[in-house]
């Protein structure tokens, strides 16, 4: 499996916290939408298998990384606004009170 | 505070320095693994709690976008740490802000993650796609099965005539027997590659020409026999399939400790 897979699909040691607050008055098939980075996860895992198989070049690749890149922080926006999860950032023992 | 001036303070004094964390390992003294760290070579050492450390580098607190250049740079180092060591990989960009904070981590799983470690001792993980070349894969469906066989050599023969049909009826059977098709040669490889691994998983396939993306968690002893097996099968379908074979890895596809960890703010 590439880095990538990895990186993103695996069952991984990730960050849990809980749903503190939400926007009630936002549909929630928008909301889903909007934070929804299965398809960017997607995307990046063929960008990274086209250029494994020589079907894109380097310079391709970093283009449209960077295109990825920039879908994956807008989706990190809008979890942050609706108190979801995110990967990355610091990150501290939660306290054992604390809901999921 | 303005943004300028926040930005010159974490250069001059760091108080913003962060510990980002790659993995855990077993280990109680004091190692440094090297100039090799995300960021611009940041240096990798051990934050230790009695007998875990865990595996950081200092870095701003940032989040890191999981580009090409960051993972190949989280990945290196879990590599390196692998030569000398059974690992639990940290998922990619976790920061926290003091060696305070990691040891609070360590303390508070000792148990998890001594129980995984102690379970993928001397375990690595390989990785492998299997993409197939449709045509092939057609070609060789069409000199196989008769049923199909003949009714193309029927169409091909009174095309003017063949109807509409017919047509539809031979996309059908050639849909079942490629679907079949795959799942066999799966399967085979899958059987093949048990002989020679602890455990496997499959992940969803990327694109319409995968059939099989795969994880095996492999006793490193095994190593040689594992590589030894897949070279053997990528021969045996050589001409139907294309083989995406990596690794070691650590075991990132067979951990699943959920960690509780919290926004630092």
């Amino acid at each position: 499996m590439g880095l990538l897979t990895n990186i993103l699909l695996a069952p991984f040691l990730g960050p849990v916290w809980g749903t503190r607050w939400t926007l009630e008055k936002v549909d929630r098939v928008v909301r889903e939408e909007l934070t929804d980075d299965t398809r960017i996860k997607e995307d990046l895992m063929a960008l990274q298998l086209q250029l494994e198989m020589g079907e894109i070049d380097d310079d391709e690749y970093v283009r449209r990384e960077a295109e990825i890149m920039k879908r994956f922080r807008e989706v990190r926006e809008w979890r942050e606004k609706f108190g979801m999860s995110t990967s990355g950032g610091p990150v501290r023992v939660a306290e054992s009170d604390e809901p999921e | 505070m303005t943004a300028a001036e926040s930005a010159s303070a974490a250069t001059e004094s760091t108080p913003l320095e962060g510990k980002y964390v790659y993995c855990i390992i077993r280990n109680d003294r004091s190692r440094e693994f090297g100039e090799i760290g995300i960021g611009s070579g940041a240096r990798v050492y051990t934050v230790t709690h009695k007998d875990l450390s865990a595996v950081v580098s200092d870095t701003p607190i940032v989040i890191y976008d999981p580009t090409r250049e960051n993972v190949l740079a989280h990945e290196f180092v879990n590599e390196t740490v692998m030569r000398e060591f059974t690992l639990i990989p940290m998922s990619f960009g976790t920061i926290f802000r003091s060696e305070n904070d990691v040891r609070a981590l360590l303390n508070s799983t000792y148990q998890a993650f001594t129980d995984v470690l102690d379970k993928m001792q001397d375990k690595i993980e390989f990785g492998l796609k299997i993409l197939w070349d449709r045509d092939s894969v057609v070609a060789a469906i069409e000199r196989d099965n008769d049923e199909i066989r003949r009714l193309k050599d029927e169409i091909t023969r009174n095309a003017a005539s063949s109807t509409y049909f017919a047509r539809m009826q031979l996309g059908r059977l050639v849909e079942a027997a490629m679907e079949e098709a795959g799942n066999r040669y799966v399967n085979d490889i899958h059987e093949q590659l048990k002989e020679v691994s602890v455990a496997s998983r499959s992940s969803k396939v990327i694109g319409d020409r995968m059939i099989l993306n795969a994880a095996f968690l492999v006793e490193r002893k095994d190593e040689k026999s594992f590589d030894d097996k897949v070279k053997a099968i990528s021969l045996q379908y050589e001409e139907l399939l294309t083989f995406k074979y990596t690794g070691p890895w650590p075991p990132y596809n067979f951990v699943n400790i959920k960690l509780k960890l919290e926004k630092a703010t």
